[in-house]
């Protein structure tokens, strides 16, 4: 499967196939065909070949028959009729991989569509995998979502549900948080989430696998994927339909069991991705928080200490260090830069305190500073951030508005950033829970 | 008992459990089937009637506990059907009487074995350690300290089978009342070593033997660390036969 699967993602040829005529019956938006063909040519750096059933579509191929074979993707925006009645030749034109993008397969069609594949090296994603595939660093964008692209990054997203894919999608473009791989699932009549994982844990481009599941399919085997795959990389799962669901207090059990971080909500989700895709794990429970206002470190260390953590306690070296260049720096509970903080500042204080002993990891508030925020100031702590290798650095607002033009400073930079200090320290409880989890799997293997 | 006599034993005893179409293990076999797998259980012995029942409270040693055994009453003591503590032949042969009566007003068509004497325990800290077959996962098994904390406060683990030693205390260690177990004011701590080894004993029965769909020894007496813990009751109950 893996080579095929791989074929879903990094495909040097792609056939898109619709029907441009709204006309015909059962196509529920022929926009979607066209949005499609309007992202691949926008994005994708290989070779396209667009097939128009409808015949309308200027420049398209009419006749399916008519595109070289030898394909290593299909991407079908086409009704479950239609499909079933060109099954057989876009099983001929392909050598990989299918995505089918429209649901409302009945059983029977499913099982003609999943015994189609099962004889020929090639998978099918779907159907009803209708927020398709993205790939961010060959441009692939098999999307539906007009001119949807998120920016780059180490993080990968599977997803059973295609809206709440996107939604992720959307909220990652939001916070500029970078995506390398999506895809949507869907009715997984052949390729399950379980596969593509099987395939992102190897990938070298992704950093962190996030999956977002309404039921589990398989469960032994995808749990046992996520207990390989935390050996390599974090994994984080959210799961929708557990007001309900009884047993859902197994399931948390089991993904705690073989290491994943399970999260609740979206915001969650790409939040605590991010801060793995960017920062190493937390060797601890000592936090420093790092600050040029009192009240956002005081709300910090509440949060801090709901979640488990403590104040780290700087050393007398470290402090007098500090001290003895700023001497207006205040260090009790926390390091108190002062209002006015400027990069130097930042830079040399951060350095002190990563090299402290007894630090783990690093909250830093960068606050009150609508009106005259310095980017350099921001891009210091990125600096620092980004060549801390054994102690995480998340950066933190209280203020929303604040956060957002710290965000813009360090866009593409290799800190995260957030606008809560509960969503800060949610960041760290991920670092720390995947370092306990790498430390159990090296003792163990 | 080795561990390849103790596979073939725990399979004797489901097997003749489905032989007499029955899906629900009496005490008595569920004890059996757990001692055969290496967990200690309290001794228990069947008696047909009064005068085996006299001499096996003799070898079981008094004070000992009176349970009424029959496949067809499962809920004991809403039969009325157990007695605690009894500490002399006297009381015994009273009580023997009672539970049989009991048995047969409760349910007059059960069919009555007799009665299981029972070693009796001292208190200790009661838990509770249970599996099923999860539709998707397979073998669970679950943790929570007796009475009002699983009924009342569902203040319950749970862990995939079969699980590492780690995981098992950690499923421990996870439950809200877990300050009971490790000690509140001047209490020793429990046994939890001991729970473990139970839990993934449990476990692995569990996960071999698939056509136990759930089981639920409830309850552990655990005992101050050092001392063990025992089982108390015991139910497994087979899955549908098909």
């Amino acid at each position: 499967m893996y080579n095929e699967v791989k074929a879903i993602f990094e495909p040097k040829s792609v056939v898109l196939v619709g029907a441009s005529d709204g006309v015909r019956e059962g196509i529920v938006s022929p926009a979607f065909f066209h949005s499609l063909v309007h992202n691949m040519h926008r994005f994708f750096k290989g070779k396209i070949h667009v097939v128009d059933l409808s015949g309308k579509l200027e420049g398209a191929i009419k006749n399916l028959n008519r595109v070289p074979r030898g394909r290593d993707l299909a991407v079908v925006v086409l009704p479950p009729k239609l499909v079933m009645k060109n099954w057989r030749n876009l099983l001929n034109l392909v050598i990989k991989a299918i995505v089918l993008v429209a649901g409302g397969f009945d059983q029977q069609q499913r099982e003609k569509l999943a015994r189609g594949v099962a004889k020929r090296k090639v998978c099918i994603l779907g159907p009803n995998a209708t927020a398709g595939v993205i790939n961010t660093s060959n441009g692939l964008c098999a999307t539906l979502e007009r001119g949807f692209m998120p920016s780059r990054g180490g993080i990968a997203v599977i997803s059973q549900d295609s809206a709440v894919g996107m939604a992720i999608l959307d909220w990652a473009r939001f916070y500029g948080v970078g995506v390398g791989k999506f895809a949507s699932t869907g009715d997984s009549v052949d390729v399950t989430e379980a596969d593509l994982l099987e395939f992102l844990m190897h990938d070298k481009e992704t950093k962190v696998i996030c999956i977002y599941l309404q039921t589990v399919r398989d469960g032994r085997r995808f749990l046992g994927l996520i207990r390989e795959a935390v050996r390599k990389k974090p994994v984080v799962v959210m799961k929708g339909g557990t007001a309900q669901d009884e047993r859902d207090k197994i399931f948390a059990a089991s993904l705690k069991q073989v290491g994943a971080i399970r999260v609740g909500i979206v915001e969650e989700l790409l939040g605590v991705a991010d801060a793995l895709a960017k920062q190493p794990p937390m060797p601890g429970d000592r936090v420093a928080v790092v600050t040029n206002v009192d009240g956002a470190a005081t709300l910090v260390a509440d949060a801090l200490s709901r979640k488990g953590f403590a104040l780290a306690k700087l050393s007398d070296k470290v402090t007098k260090k500090i001290t003895r260049k700023y001497q207006d720096i205040n260090i009790v509970e926390w390091v108190d830069l002062g209002i006015g903080a400027k990069d130097d500042r930042y830079k040399f204080v951060l350095e002190q305190v990563l090299s402290d002993h007894g630090v783990d990891g690093v909250v830093v508030i960068n606050e009150l500073k609508l009106s005259f925020l310095e980017p350099e100031d921001v891009q210091a702590i990125a600096e620092v951030a980004e060549k801390s290798k054994d102690k995480p650095v998340v950066s933190v607002t209280v203020a929303g508005g604040a956060g957002v033009l710290v965000r813009e400073a360090v866009k593409g930079k290799n800190v995260p950033v957030y606008d809560s200090p509960e969503k800060a320290v949610r960041a760290l409880d991920a670092l720390r829970s995947y370092w306990k989890t790498r430390t159990r799997v090296e003792k163990g293997a | 008992m080795g561990l390849a006599a103790g596979n073939r034993k725990v399979a004797e005893i489901l097997n003749s459990t489905r032989k007499e179409g029955r899906r629900e293990l009496m005490e008595l076999e569920s004890k059996r089937v757990l001692a055969a797998w290496g967990v200690p259980v309290n001794r228990t012995e069947l008696a047909r009637d009064i005068s085996e029942a006299v001499k096996v409270a003799r070898e079981v040693r008094y004070p000992i506990v009176l349970k009424i055994a029959s496949p067809d009453i499962i809920h004991k003591s809403e039969a009325k059907g157990v007695k605690v503590g009894l500490s002399s032949e006297l009381e015994l042969r009273q009580s023997f009487g009672d539970l049989i009566d009991n048995a047969r007003v409760y349910k007059p068509d059960a069919k009555i074995l007799g009665v299981t004497i029972q070693e009796y325990l001292p208190p200790a800290r009661e838990v509770i350690v249970g599996a099923l077959q999860d539709p998707s996962f397979g073998a669970t098994v679950m943790f929570g300290l007796g009475g009002v904390w699983v009924e009342v406060l569902e203040d319950i683990s749970f862990r995939l089978a079969p699980l590492s030693a780690e995981d098992a205390r950690e499923m421990i260690q996870e439950i809200k009342g877990y300050q009971v177990l490790a000690g509140i004011r001047g209490t020793p701590p429990a046994d939890v070593g001991a729970l473990v080894d139970i839990i993934q004993k449990v476990g692995q029965l569990a996960h071999e033997f698939s056509e136990i769909a759930e089981m639920d020894l409830n309850p552990i007496f655990t005992f101050d660390d050092g001392k063990g813990a025992v089982v108390a009751d015991a139910r497994i109950i087979l899955v549908e036969s098909g």
